[in-house]
């Protein structure tokens, strides 16, 4: 089955570091924006939670539509996001 | 909270869940409504809302209460029904289009910050339509027969009074076949609430027959039930409203039509009368009365323990039946249906309690029936009534996500109840300022219906604005989602608002997918929209897209060139990033009293210049500092800050310009803008499409003539290129302006016209700029700003000079003869011509004969014999600065030329610099004098590689003999090996043998290597001592190698060669200085002439090889030779046989020195170790001790050396006789004779070379203070000697 994965490292101030599309789905021509787009929704839950919770890895932190977000928060509040369907 | 009531849910719900009246009316009293331009329901609606209409109320259970707010619905028996789809969608698009048509304005206007957005009030922000269209979503899935709360609860019946038979119509109206099927299918009470309106039109008849008509109604009818209304009692139709009721349906008509025009204020009184009379004495009542009836039923059948078990028994039952489609599942007389309506009466009633209780009641019923729709609907009321109540949150919410659920479980036939159900609770929840749940809930509204879905997910967005904390992404989001389903259904205006909206968002996000999304689509929308400016504006934005894949990028700049091509205008852009300007590498080329030769001499670092021309220029502190200067002279103070430039002198700008895209672009017409003013126009300057400054902020203007520099033609030229760029090209432009006439110029910016629609402007001035631009010319503080403007002054000459053929790549060695070119095109008169070059080994002035001769042949010896060889005062020219004679150039009609020497000194790249200065005549100029400078490159590749050893000759005191090794380090090139020649007169050079057969024809091919032998003899110390050598006839130093007559040598004493010479000696200078007695070599070789070489030489190249300071003579300073006969014979029979010798021993050094000859007469020691000694030049003093091991490792050496072992213990045969030790003194390069004398006891070949020479200088000696390494002494062993002595044959 092929599925949609999205890979993604966000510096503290909402910069993107580093981005890969990593899905076996082929590569649409709206796909890339549209990633961005729900990463960067994500964000704003991200930084709700990061902060009431001990926890680094926030599995299933967002999602839209059948896709989900997760997110490893670092010490230092990089943010590396996993999205997959 | 506040009270639920008050809250915008609350106040919805009045609204909506309220009684509905079913119109009935006759086409006559239409037309009389449509008199004043509304229908009938309109022009009641108004007035069927009552905020205080005080009517006192009792709940079931007999409490007392007063209903304050109140309102009833107005309907027409036609639209009790449920709308088909297709109308629904259809008005939805209409309130959609027309809250679109309304924004439009807005959209133009500057864009909020999202600062601004978070600080604006909710209120201000959301779109006010969204009201209306809520409700319109809400209205659409009204008249389900499922609920109770929209069944008509009384019927208004309008007749007019110029109906015929005005009774009978009365009842031919409440006839079924035009009732809706609501009343005839069973879903409720046929049986309702009749009002009889008598509607009586003052413009048509006098109101007695209407009087008359009432009376009838009323016998028929009964008193109460029946009315007469009279309207449009104004004359002229003119009235005009203070307070306009109908205000709210000006949407749907034309704003021209004055509503109520016909209806005097008597007339609205009456209105509200009616009105007021039909819901305060019948509406209100009957419910009241339908509660208590119905209530009673219900108490009677489904209260209490027995109806509750009595009622599961029955459910239970009933499970089986299938849900018929086509007919109500329950009956208007059912007991469900009568709770329902109990339910629905009791919620519009107010009275909540018994709403929610009967709702409870049924919703199990239904689920037991597994009547998902009533079920669902009963769940939304009791979570309305829940909230209304404001009891538990968790209830109310659980029965709406209840209703909700279920709803959508049932499918699309309840997609608008889902709508519905979904509005209501998003509101409760924002109520409760839960907004980001509500957000969610619009979320699960928006479905397969992309209209409706657009507006749920602007909703939703507004709801992640207002959540706390603001949520701004989620926010841009959703405007996003929201703006792509607007544009879907053809809602452009909407999609650009909501665009605008999420633009606020994600203005200068660094996530560049998102950017570029959001900017181009909505500048695609404003296009077609017809809104070019703002579409352009945000396009350009995603213009330098580098990012993005290539197809991308074509498409952005294809709809980039269609909406200007759109536009058919001409824009110039001042933010357009295609191609981008690398504003670092914008550097300005000015030529003052600097001038250039070419753009390589004006990349020179300044201070290099600076250096070459410090001993030539007058400094510029004289220029000023000089009290007697006339003030004119000096320099305005206004003149020292700008940059000076000279007119009809082009200004050079290189601008760099990047394509960041991957396709390629074509620029042309690459301009600079300038602003020209001269002194007398100094307030108002002529400017050249330079940008007006107000203009400057919209970033983007409509040029209608492109050619609007025509005017400033006058004042100065502009080049124009043309360029197309690759992918990722970066292209270095230069871009030239030649000011005509005196003032000040200004670069102002540079333009350039993508694709030849769009002209994009940079400005050098704006703030990005000036930070980022380092400026080579100036000093580093100086900002660009002030580099930019210039001084025009009037023309002054220029020289342009070149020189002529010189190579980019040649051999090292190679010697040649070049021209340099000055031309002076004004033809003015420039005086005080000076040169320098920063290479004097590689580049020198040749004298100006040299022009007319042909090189090289006039070099070789026959050629000057006749010239005098004056030697050139080499030193003088070394430094210093070359004066060109005064009378160069009378006129500067023709060129002046003048030869110059290069040759390639050393291999490696190398830059040579000329800098020429003249003065201009004119004194009155601000510029004095100028500087020609010229700059070249030469690429020196090596060629041969020559090393020589000298070493003294056995055979001779002033003899050495000379070692060449030359190697041809080439690849491909050939040499022959011309000459060798020695510099000074004092040599004697001459070829031991002639040069081996190994070389071909003289040449020494690539890679090949080749030694040869000379014979070196010093003439100068040998006539020098004796004083006797003045004219002696000087020695030949030339050699030649190849070939062997001498015809064709070259003269090395005469410039070049000597020039050269010179500085090579002062390039090879050695630190060691030693003792003087140093030699040096020139090898000349000549290039085989390559047929293929580009471009084919017409002469030899010729190559000189210089190596200077080759040290002559052994490593001690004490020489000796030994003279004597070589042979002897001698009859031993008659004694021993004493041969004389003769030892010279010459002292080379400054100083005097003794000298001890020792002769000893045990043997030498090893010869091997005497040689070793003389190669190296470090062991004075050193002794060997293991001189026999050494001879025994090395026996075969040692034997072939000698001839025969020697052992130690064998006794020698030959002793030296006299005195065994000899002391000489030796004054300073003098040479004195010792006589020494052998006797030989025996025939043999004997090796004279058991002496040792010891040398010390001479104590008190004060020629050697400071120099402490200097070896004071040393010690020799005797050199090699053979002496072959036979029997003399008895004759």
């Amino acid at each position: 089955m092929a599925s949609t994965a999205c890979f993604m490292i966000v510096s503290k101030n909402d910069i993107p570091i580093y981005e890969a599309e990593v899905g076996t789905v082929p590569k649409k021509e709206d796909a890339a924006h549209q990633h961005q787009f729900i990463l960067h929704a994500a964000l704003d839950i991200v930084q709700d939670t990061a902060w009431n919770t001990s926890a680094m890895f926030l599995k299933s932190i967002d999602r839209f539509n059948d896709l989900v977000v997760s997110v490893y928060v670092t010490a230092g509040h990089i943010l590396s996001f996993v999205m997959s369907d | 909270m506040a009270d639920p009531a008050n809250t915008k849910l609350g106040r919805m719900l009045l609204d909506q869940i309220s009684p509905a009246v079913m119109v009935l009316r006759t086409p006559f009293v239409e037309d009389s409504c449509r008199r004043n331009n509304l229908s009938l329901i309109e022009m009641l609606s108004p007035y069927s809302t009552f905020n205080n209409i005080d009517v006192p109320v009792r709940t079931a259970s007999d409490q007392p209460y007063r209903l304050r707010k109140f309102k009833f619905r107005l309907f027409y028996n036609s639209d009790i029904r449920q709308r088909s789809t297709e109308a629904a969608k259809e008005r939805l698009k209409q309130v959609i289009t027309h809250a679109g048509d309304k924004e439009i304005s807005d959209l133009c206007s500057r864009q909020a910050g999202i600062e601004s957005v978070i600080t604006t009030s909710a209120q201000d922000l959301v779109p006010s339509w969204f009201q209306n269209f809520n409700k319109e979503l809400i209205n659409a899935a009204a008249f389900s027969e499922h609920e109770g709360f929209d069944h008509p609860v009384a019927c208004l019946v309008a007749v007019s009074s110029k109906d015929k038979d005005p009774v009978g119509k009365f009842v031919d109206l409440f006839n079924t076949t035009q009732l809706p099927h609501l009343l005839n299918d069973g879903s409720m009470d046929p049986k309702i609430l009749k009002y009889y309106l008598l509607v009586h039109d003052n413009q048509e008849g006098i109101q007695e027959k209407a009087t008359g008509i009432l009376a009838e109604m009323r016998s028929t009818f009964g008193a109460s039930d029946c009315r007469l209304l009279c309207i449009n009692s104004s004359v002229d139709g003119t009235e005009e409203h203070q307070q306009n009721s109908w205000a709210s349906h000006e949407n749907s008509a034309s704003n021209e039509k004055q509503f109520g025009c016909f209806l005097n204020k008597d007339d609205i009184e009456e209105l509200r009368n009616t009105m007021h009379d039909f819901s305060s004495k019948h509406i209100i009542p009957l419910m009241e009365l339908k509660i208590r009836v119905l209530n009673q039923q219900v108490s009677a059948t489904r209260k209490g323990f027995r109806n509750q078990i009595k009622n599961l028994w029955w459910r239970k039952g009933k499970d089986d039946v299938p849900e018929n489609p086509s007919a109500p599942m329950y009956t208007f007389n059912s007991t469900e249906s009568q709770i329902r309506v109990l339910g629905d009466y009791a919620f519009m009633l107010r009275d909540y309690e018994l709403a929610l209780s009967n709702y409870r009641l049924i919703s199990t019923d239904y689920k037991l029936d597994k009547a998902w729709k009533h079920y669902a609907g009963v769940q939304e009321m009791m979570g309305l009534a829940y909230f209304m109540l404001d009891q538990s949150r968790k209830d109310a919410e659980y029965c709406m996500e209840n209703a909700f659920t279920t709803y959508a479980k049932i499918g699309s036939s309840c997609g608008r109840n889902v709508t519905r159900c979904g509005i209501w609770w998003a509101e409760m929840l924002k109520a409760r300022d839960q907004y980001k749940d509500a957000a969610g809930v619009y979320f699960r509204i928006s479905g397969e219906e992309p209209l409706n879905s657009a507006v749920m997910l602007e909703q939703a967005a507004y709801c992640f604005l207002m959540s706390t904390p603001a949520m701004l992404r989620k926010y841009g989001f959703h405007l996003v989602l929201s703006g792509d389903l607007y544009e879907k259904c053809d809602q452009i205006k909407h999609a650009v608002r909501t665009y605008r909206g999420a633009l606020s968002v994600f203005k200068d996000t660094a996530w560049s997918h998102i950017r570029d999304h959001v900017h181009f689509h909505i500048g695609k929308w404003y296009a077609i929209l017809g809104m070019f400016d703002e579409g352009i504006k945000h396009v350009l934005e995603v213009l330098p897209c580098g990012h993005q894949d290539k197809l991308t990028q074509e498409l952005f700049l294809s709809e980039f060139f269609q909406i200007i091509q759109e536009t058919g205008k001409t824009f110039e852009v001042l933010t357009l990033q295609l191609p981008v300007i690398n504003f670092p590498s914008i550097k300005v080329v000015f030529e003052d009293h600097r001038t250039y030769v070419s753009p390589a001499a004006a990349n020179v670092e300044e201070s290099l210049w600076q250096a070459l021309e410090e001993d030539m220029t007058p400094s510029i502190a004289g220029l000023k500092s000089n009290w007697l200067e006339l003030q004119s002279k000096v320099l305005p103070k206004k003149y020292k800050e700008s940059n000076v430039c000279i007119a009809g002198e082009a200004i050079k700008v290189e601008v760099s310009f990047r394509n960041p895209l991957q396709i390629p672009i074509s620029v042309s017409n690459v301009s600079l803008i300038c602003k020209h003013s001269t002194e007398s126009d100094k307030s108002d300057p002529a400017s050249n499409g330079s940008l007006d400054e107000d203009k400057n902020d919209t970033g983007l203007r409509t040029v209608s003539v492109i050619g609007e520099t025509s005017t400033d033609a006058s004042l100065f030229d502009l080049s124009e290129v043309n360029i197309s760029m690759q992918g990722g090209e970066t292209v270095l432009i230069q871009l030239t302006v030649t000011p005509k006439v005196e003032g000040t110029l200004k670069l102002v910016g540079v333009r350039w016209k993508l694709s030849g629609s769009v002209i994009g402007i940079c400005n050098f001035q704006s703030d990005i700029v000036r930070k980022k631009v380092a400026k080579g010319k100036r000093k580093p503080k100086k900002s660009l700003k002030d580099n930019l403007e210039f001084l025009v002054i009037k023309s002054l000459p220029r020289l342009e000079g070149t020189i002529h053929s010189l190579p980019r790549t040649v051999y090292t060695g190679d010697l040649r003869c070049l021209t340099m070119e000055l031309r002076n095109p004004s033809k003015t008169p420039v005086k005080n011509l000076k040169m320098k070059i920063s290479h004097p080994r590689f580049l020198d002035i040749a004298d100006q004969e040299v022009v007319n001769l042909e090189f090289p042949t006039y070099l070789k010896k026959q050629a000057i014999s006749s010239r005098s060889c004056t030697i050139f005062d080499a030193p003088k020219t070394a430094k210093t600065v070359f004066m060109f004679p005064e009378n160069i150039a009378s006129s500067w009609q023709t060129p002046v030329k003048w030869p110059l020497w290069f040759r390639a000194a050393a291999s490696g790249s190398i830059s040579l610099y000329i800098t020429i200065y003249y003065e201009t005549e004119d004194v009155s100029s601000i510029i004095k004098y100028r500087t020609l400078r010229m700059h070249y490159n030469v690429e020196v590749l090596p060629s041969l590689e020559v090393s020589y050893r000298v070493s003294p000759s056995p055979s001779g005191l002033h003899e050495f003999l000379v070692r060449m090794d030359a190697t041809n380090r080439t690849s491909s090139q050939n040499f022959q090996v011309h000459q060798l020649s020695c510099v000074g007169d004092q040599w004697e050079l001459a070829l031991l043998q002639p040069i081996g057969p190994n070389l071909s024809l003289g040449f020494l091919m690539a890679g090949q290597s080749l030694s040869c032998f000379f014979r070196l003899k010093n003439c100068k110390t040998r006539g020098s001592t004796e004083d006797k050598m003045s004219s002696l006839a000087k020695g030949i130093a030339d050699v030649r190698l190849v070939g062997s007559e001498s015809s064709g040598l070259f003269d090395t004493s005469v410039s070049p060669f000597d020039l050269f010479h010179h500085q090579e000696r002062l390039h090879q200078e050695r630190h060691d200085k030693g003792d003087g007695n140093t030699v040096d070599f020139i090898l000349i070789a000549e290039a085989q002439d390559d047929s293929d070489a580009e471009p084919p030489r017409t002469t030899a190249e010729i190559l000189s090889h210089y190596t200077c300071h080759c040290r002559v003579g052994s490593s001690s300073p004490v020489w000796w030779s030994m003279e004597g006969p070589r042979s002897a014979s001698h009859d031993f029979s008659s004694g021993f046989c004493e041969i004389n010798l003769n030892m010279t021993v010459y002292n080379s050094l400054e100083d005097a020195v003794s000298v001890r000859i020792n002769t000893l007469d045990s043997l030498p020691r090893s010869n091997s170790i005497t040689k070793t000694a003389s190669v190296s030049g470090y062991e004075y003093g050193w002794h060997d001790i293991s001189h026999l091991t050494d001879a025994k490792v090395t026996p075969d050496s040692m034997g072939g050396r000698v001839g025969k072992a020697l052992s130690p213990e064998s006794v020698s045969s030959f002793i030296w006789s006299g005195s065994c030790s000899t002391r000489i003194n030796l004054e300073p390069l003098s040479s004195a004779e010792v006589p020494l004398q052998i006797s030989v006891f025996c025939e043999g070949t004997f090796d004279l070379s058991n002496y040792s020479l010891q040398w010390n200088l001479r104590a008190g000696d004060g020629g050697d203070d400071g120099n402490e390494s200097r070896v004071r002494s040393g010690s020799c062993h005797g050199r090699p000697y053979h002496i072959t002595v036979l029997q003399k044959e008895q004759s």
